[in-house]
């Protein structure tokens, strides 16, 4: 009996010992079924151009949540009629290092910001016979421009930030980067774009969703704008305009209705059945067909403004009434919501025109009002005065008028900012006019040394 | 006993069985009446006992019962027989008789004090005096049942120390938090592992969603009634042969199988009842809504210097006039009296509620015979809940099926099936399409329905009829779990066990939102399929020499595997709203998900003691895990424990007032590898086909991580059993302290490097406690019995080292942190000092002294942590009644009140009415209160003691205004059953029949200003406990319950 007991013992024990030393770590060994396995998954033309669509992808994510929350709540076109906390922070001017609207819009755009690095750093190096002529370039030169388009939300909205130009491979790789003035920024924004444009293909007829050489120019001219170099910006601005691809389109509401991608536009990010545009459902009234929660809400001087003939012209019609509710209808597909983002319309390139005109080291009057009265000439508005010379005057026209073509597009908060009259148009403070940068990040990130920007 | 005398037991009853076996087959021969007289004595003082039950066994309905000098006659049909003779606070005996020759004489022993109580240790069996570890059985009878949760593990709340239960809402079916001595972990799971008939149980969310609230519980598809007895293992050693499951705790939860050589019974109960709300929602009139809101209005334009006209032409919303119906026949602002005095006041809250219907019917069938037994149950539970109109209905059977199919060959299986529905269940309660909050936010002067009664929406909320009648949002789970297991005895003494198991878990879902909730209706099918697989071989030895040294050794091994996978379909833009597939929708999307991750173990267990005075145990056991990296999947978790059993030695062993005493401590480690994802050692890519434009995307999805490993915890416990007092009076206290090192955490890393986390072995935990439980039973006459039961604990939980603070929880509010040095799940916010009987306006504690309010000025304000919990359980019985009532307590934990957070919000939100509180607000100089007065927002944000922070700016209502005390006791049941007497019961053909009327949350305790004090609204994160947000009630229930038992 004992020598039973024994075998059994030595066959367990054998079983056991085989099983852990040959078969456990094969059986141990398993591979998700739903992503790709690698450190580098970037190798062809394919991979190649799937990387650049994601950052188009994250671009217009960006673009029809984070830009326009953050440019319209704190502005004075749009209050918000939630209980959602980031979002009435953001309508009060309460900026706070938590805020989940502002910690996410940083957070995003610097994954934004990974995924082009990505592309600027692997591309180059893939070699695949199927890229067609010059695609490999037009891959790299549309990552440089979306890498410029990220910082300039970060500079306009936090200030100089850290200038992270390699992709991420592990923590370590970040290396130790403090952040860079406003002007460094600006200036890698300006050198990405300078990028973008080398190594783009020339511009074709019609497209108006994805990278053009003339939309690096026109969004050139917006961050030089940004960057006070009005000449520059002029000279810019002009370029696009004379381009006869685009348009100033009349009446005003034609440049959102479906299908879009009017001559009106320069650069729209498109949204598709599967791909959810601008969502309506904040700005839509909560009775009613189409529903919406009515959080987004115009505030009483801007429906005033649209429906003033004079001032809004037939910009009203970017608002409507349902009942007694006054709601904004510029985002208005529903059931497919297909609103695009409007990045840059033509509209735009005209008033930087106007403005850099009007503010450059040798004015010219005349052109600036040619340029605003344009603008107003196809809203129906009233005409400004030709002959004026009263610069403070003319600046502060198109700075309205900006207010009102622009009323409910990722625009305001920032135009305020940016002209310094968001002290006494909101009453709020020179150290809130950038936000804070997230407590999170000031904690782990050691290159920020602990410190906010100041104010918080 | 010792084991040689269970052996010789053993022997004794195979003969037994052998004698009634032929009875058995001699029944239908002989049916003449023979007569048994005799005398019942207390073993001990050798006194006569009355009241003493004695039935013939394999016919019980043949009985009766001993007289006041402890006589008896009973007449039986034929010798032998085998009587079985019981009584309350006596061991059950068993004699045989062979013939009426003469009178019987039987001593009844004392029952034998807890110390020779058979428990549950993991994979085996073993008397509690020889167990060091800290272990805590609950035995589920019918008085568990009386109460009406239909969930083992809120059945539990209160029953075992140590076990911090807390049911997240009055949902049936709903969520439930478990932690076991406190939480170890940060991004790691911190529930318990769940064994049932030695199947690991999968815990996946059967619902989820909800904005944070736990909706559902995966081991409600457990009928309560089928249970036998639930064992929690608690320290490391105990756990050890759970090795890195059991980090958390470990659950064993018995299910009832029959007893071999028992005649099959049938056993019958319902339960037929009510629920209704204890306490409701309340809002403010309409006039009180008028008067709060001008107030904010005047109150704003005033601190902003200007004219309420010029402060209205600038800020008043277009919708005005419905929002703020304050105006004169002109249409303007008129903020007249009347006018707010004449506001209607429209109730949406008593709509809400109902008085839900419970009913439950149980059938079960369970003997044996010499080889085998088996136990039969079916189940239905039903219950409403008191919020409509959700409602949790479970079907379920099981069968238990044991078979000695040689001396030395046992096999044997446990099956389950349950079908578990949640039918209309309110997914988002937290959002503003909720269905309480679409009763308790809109102002109550706004009418439901329009002037042709259509439903009416306000602000941001949809209306709540429209919600109660239109939701359609069902879940069925199907859950099937298997138990085989065969044993063989090799030796008496060297036994072999194998046994396969798998728990199958089918969550299926169907929600269709029509044209009344959604613009063009949408519809999702959803099926997900979890499936757990465990293979267990098992090898024990028991051995005794010299009746002084019993060894023990077991040896085994485990593979698990838990598989997951899941498909949806979503379908949008329908034509009707009467076809609700998926696949009438205009547009249609599907999904298809699927992981899986492996687990497999070694461990070993070896015990030593000497006289049953000194035992020694050592187990080790090896781990590796799918889940991490392969130089550092392995782990190893030895622990190790030491008894000595005082009452053994020679002085004390006839000490009359101690009984037993017996001192434990045990020191082990044990790991934990639950709560992250199955592949968050490697790095990923992640794609999808339609992206922008519907073009492919690729991009980076996860960083690599090989170095991610076990999460450790190691625990020392030091512990004390003592029986006193004739056994009357049992006491277990244990003291631990546990330690998790390389904690797993989901850390923040900095947003340039385009991660926001990555999940890492950093954290550092410590949680330290006492736990006592008292067993007493206070008086035991043969007529009348009063025992209680009681138990108390606390826990102490601290982070030890943390990469960095963290905050979180409340929809981003990030009112609970993560800190070094403050427990998990403390509360993070600005204190308010006073509302200034001058101005009105909060005045907030300025931490660093700068003058200005804001985030430096945050700070821990309490947490969700209770100093003690525990539950008192006292049972009399009186002849053939008896009464139980059970206490549960918490003391001393935070609740964040985010009804008051949202409703008493001083007019800055655009849409929402008010709580009752807000009418407490400061109105006038010299008004003390702690509500600051009405104000909209105004500049400057910063200021402390300036309007701008009453309930906006920087503070943003994130004050402690809003943070209560959740303590409570809480008469958790009362029931009182009548059980009719044997001869009645007899007469009309039933073994036994029971009636009783069970109230269950019949009365509670607390200062809690909020509905109940039970509650945790966002506890699908470990992390962001004790909010009290949009949740339903804890419910009160009256119920009526039938036994028979045939």
């Amino acid at each position: 009996m004992k020598k039973i007991v024994k075998q059994v013992y030595i066959g367990a024990f054998a079983l056991l010992t085989l099983t852990t030393f040959s078969g456990c770590e094969k059986f141990l060994d398993l591979k998700p079924t739903n992503a790709l396995l690698a450190d580098n998954a970037v190798y062809d033309a394919k991979t190649s151009r799937a990387l650049v669509n994601a950052g188009y992808s994250n671009l217009k994510s960006y673009s029809i949540g984070s830009a326009l929350t953050l440019a319209v709540l704190p502005g004075d076109n749009v209050f918000f009629a939630g209980s959602q906390s980031q979002n009435i922070e953001l309508d009060n001017h309460a900026f706070t290092v938590t805020n989940s609207a502002i910690v996410g819009a940083y957070a995003s755009s610097y994954a934004l910001i990974n995924v082009v690095n990505w592309a600027i750093s692997e591309i180059p190096k893939v070699e695949d016979a199927t890229f067609a002529e010059g695609e490999q370039n037009k891959l790299i030169g549309e990552a440089y421009f979306i890498r410029a388009f990220a910082y300039f939300n970060l500079v306009r909205s936090w200030g100089g930030v850290q200038l992270q130009l390699n992709p991420t491979t592990d923590l370590t790789s970040l290396g130790a980067i403090s952040r860079s003035t406003e002007e460094q920024t600006y200036a890698q924004i300006l050198s990405d774009l300078k990028s973008s444009e080398d190594l783009l293909p020339a511009d074709d007829g019609q497209t108006r969703n994805k990278l053009q050489k003339a939309i690096v120019r026109a969004f050139r001219a917006k961050v030089l704008l940004y960057a006070k170099r009005f000449e520059e910006a002029e000279t810019e601005a002009t370029a696009v305009i004379q381009n006869p691809k685009y348009a100033l389109l009349k009446p005003y509401n034609k440049f959102f209705v479906a299908p879009f991608l009017t001559s009106e536009s320069v650069f729209e990010l498109s949204a598709t059945a599967t791909n959810a545009g601008t969502s309506g459902s904040a700005w839509f009234p909560a009775s009613g067909t189409p529903r919406g929660s009515y959080e987004f809400r115009p505030s009483n001087e801007i429906i005033n403004l649209l429906n003033d003939p004079a001032k809004g012209g037939n910009r009203k019609s970017l608002i409507a009434t349902r009942g007694t509710d006054v709601f904004v209808n510029l985002y208005h597909t529903v059931s497919p919501n297909i609103n695009p983002a409007y990045v840059i319309r033509i509209a735009d390139l005209h008033l930087i025109r106007a403005e850099a005109r009007a503010r450059k080291a040798n004015p010219d009057y005349a052109g600036a009002i040619a340029d605003l009265n344009l603008i107003k000439d196809r809203a129906e508005a009233t005409l400004y005065p030709v002959g004026n010379t009263d610069k403070d005057a003319i600046v502060q026209s198109i700075w309205d008028e900006r207010r009102l073509e622009f009323a409910f597009e990722a625009d305001r908060w920032y135009d305020l900012v940016r002209t310094e009259q968001a002290e006494e148009v909101l009453g709020v403070s020179k150290n809130f006019w950038i936000f804070p940068i997230p407590q999170s990040d000031v904690l782990s990130d050691p290159d920020l040394n602990g410190t906010n920007n100041p104010g918080y | 006993m010792s084991l040689k005398s269970i052996l010789k037991y053993h022997i004794a009853d195979k003969r037994l069985l052998f004698i009634l076996l032929t009875s058995f087959s001699l029944l239908n021969v002989a049916w003449a009446q023979q007569k048994i007289s005799g005398t019942i004595l207390d073993d001990e003082k050798k006194s006569a006992l009355q009241g003493v039950s004695v039935r013939q066994l394999d016919n019980r309905n043949n009985g009766t019962f001993t007289s006041a000098t402890g006589n008896f006659q009973l007449s039986v049909p034929k010798f032998p027989v085998t009587l079985e003779v019981s009584s309350v606070g006596y061991e059950t005996q068993q004699i045989k008789v062979n013939d009426d020759k003469q009178p019987i004489t039987i001593n009844l022993l004392v029952l034998g004090n807890f110390l020779d109580e058979v428990v549950i240790t993991g994979y085996t069996t073993t008397q509690r005096k020889a167990v060091s570890g800290s272990i805590t059985t609950v035995n589920f009878d019918e008085r568990n049942a009386n109460q009406a949760d239909q969930d083992v593990v809120k059945l539990l709340q209160g029953k075992a120390a140590g076990a911090q239960i807390t049911a997240t809402s009055g949902t049936p079916g709903g969520g439930v938090s478990f932690v076991i001595r406190g939480n170890n972990s940060i991004s790691g799971s911190v529930e318990p592992l769940y064994v049932v008939d030695g199947v690991f149980m999968n815990t996946s969310l059967p619902v989820t969603g909800g904005g944070g609230n736990l909706l559902s519980n995966p081991l409600a598809d457990i009928n309560p009634a089928d249970i036998e007895s639930v064992t929690l293992l608690k320290d490391a050693n105990a756990t050890a042969i759970y090795g890195s499951q059991g980090a958390n705790g470990v659950v064993v939860i018995q299910t009832k199988r029959g007893k071999r050589n028992t005649a099959s019974r049938i056993n019958f109960s319902t339960k037929q009842g009510w629920s209704e709300a204890v306490n409701k929602f309340k809002a403010t009139t309409g006039p009180e809504t008028g008067q709060l809101l001008k107030e904010a209005w005047v109150n704003t334009a005033l601190e902003n210097g200007e004219s309420i006209g010029t402060y209205l032409n600038r800020e008043k919303p277009t919708n005005w006039d419905l929002v703020y119906p304050f105006k004169d026949s002109n249409g303007d602002v008129d903020f007249g009296r009347d006018n707010i005095a004449d506001l209607p006041t429209y109730d949406r809250i008593g709509d809400l509620f109902q008085r839900a219907k419970n009913t439950d019917y149980q059938l079960s069938l369970y003997g044996g015979s010499n080889t085998s037994n088996h136990y039969i149950g079916l189940g239905y539970a039903g219950q409403e809940s008191i919020v409509k109109p959700n409602k949790f209905q479970r079907f379920s059977a099981r069968v238990n099926y044991d078979n000695n199919v040689t001396d030395k060959l046992k096999v044997g299986t446990s099956y389950s099936l349950a079908r578990t529905t949640r039918a209309n269940v309110r997914n988002n309660d937290n959002d503003p399409g909720g269905i309480i909050n679409s009763a308790i936010f809109p102002r109550s002067f706004l009418p439901i329905y329009d002037a042709n009664g259509n439903y009416l929406n306000h602000a941001t909320f949809n209306n709540h009829l429209r919600l109660i009648e239109h939701l359609d949002n069902n879940y069925t789970t199907w859950r099937n779990t298997v138990n085989l297991y065969a044993e063989y005895s090799f030796l008496p003494n060297l036994k072999y066990r194998t046994s396969g198991s798998f728990d199958y878990t089918s969550n299926g879902s169907r929600s269709f939102s029509d044209f009344a909730l959604s613009n063009a209706g949408a519809a999702t099918a959803s099926n997900s399929l979890i499936q757990v697989y465990t293979a267990e071989q098992l090898l024990t030895y028991v051995k005794t020499f010299n009746e002084k040294h019993d060894f023990n050794v077991l040896l085994g091994n485990t593979i698990n595997v838990n598989q997951s996978q899941g498909v949806s379909a979503s379908g949008s833009n329908y034509i009707f709203d009467v076809l609700r597939e998926v696949s009438s929708g205009g547009t249609t999307t599907g999904g298809s998900s699927r992981d899986e991750n492996r687990l497999v173990s070694f461990f070993g267990n070896a015990g030593y003691t000497y006289d049953d005075r000194y035992s020694l145990e050592f187990s080790l056991r090896a781990d590796g895990s799918s889940r991490f990296g392969q130089n550092v999947r392995w782990g190893y978790f030895p622990a190790g424990g030491f008894i000595w059993n005082v009452g053994n030695e020679s002085f004390l062993i006839d000490n009359p007032t101690i009984n037993g005493l017996k001192v434990r401590a045990t020191f082990g480690y044990s790991g934990n590898q639950n709560g992250i994802g199955n592949y968050d050692a490697l790095a990923i890519w992640s794609t999808s086909a339609e992206s922008y434009l519907d073009q492919p995307r690729l991009s980076p999805g996860r960083l690599a991580n090989p170095d991610l490993t076990w999460e450790t915890t190691r625990q020392t416990n030091l512990g004390v059993d003592l029986a006193l007092l004739r056994n009357r009076f049992n006491v277990s206290l244990d003291w631990y302290h546990k330690y998790t090192t390389n904690g797993l955490q989901s850390v923040i890393v900095p947003s340039r490097s385009g991660y926001s986390t990555a999940i890492q072995n950093y954290t550092e935990i410590s949680n330290r406690g006492i736990e006592l439980t008292i067993e007493s039973m206070n008086i035991r006459k043969n007529d009348f019995s009063w025992s209680t039961s009681f138990n108390i604990s606390n826990n102490r939980n601290k982070i030890e080292k943390i990469p960095q603070e963290q905050t979180m929880g409340a929809t981003n509010r990030g009112t609970s942190i993560l800190r070094q040095g403050y427990p998990i799940n403390s509360f993070f916010l600005y204190k308010q000092l006073e509302v200034d009987p001058q101005t009105g306006n909060a005045v907030y504690e300025d931490v660093d002294g700068n003058g200005i309010i804001n985030y430096a000025d945050r700070q821990i304000l309490g947490n969700t942590e209770p100093n003690f919990i525990g539950g008192l359980t006292n049972t009399f019985t009186k002849k053939g009644f008896d009464l139980n009532v059970f206490f549960y307590f918490t003391q001393g934990n935070d609740i964040l009140n985010m009804h008051n957070f949202f409703l008493v919000h001083g007019g800055t939100q655009n849409g929402i009415g008010f709580d009752p509180r807000q009418l407490n607000r400061w109105q006038k100089p010299g008004d003390v209160t702690d509500i600051p007065k009405m104000t909209k927002f105004t500049l400057n944000p910063e200021q402390n003691n300036s309007s701008a922070n009453n309930y906006t700016g920087q503070v943003a209502n994130l004050s402690s205004r809003y943070l209560e005390n959740g303590s409570f006791l809480r008469l958790r049941n009362v029931a009182l059953g009548y059980t009719l007497p044997q001869d009645i019961a007899s007469k009309l053909k039933v073994n036994r029949l029971k009636a009783t009327i069970s109230a269950t949350n019949l009365w509670t305790l607390t200062n809690y200003k909020g509905l109940d004090p039970e509650v945790s609204a966002q506890s699908t994160n470990q992390n962001t406990a004790g909010y009290d947000w949009a949740t339903v009630p804890q419910p009160r229930t009256f119920e009526f319950i039938l036994n028979i038992t045939l």
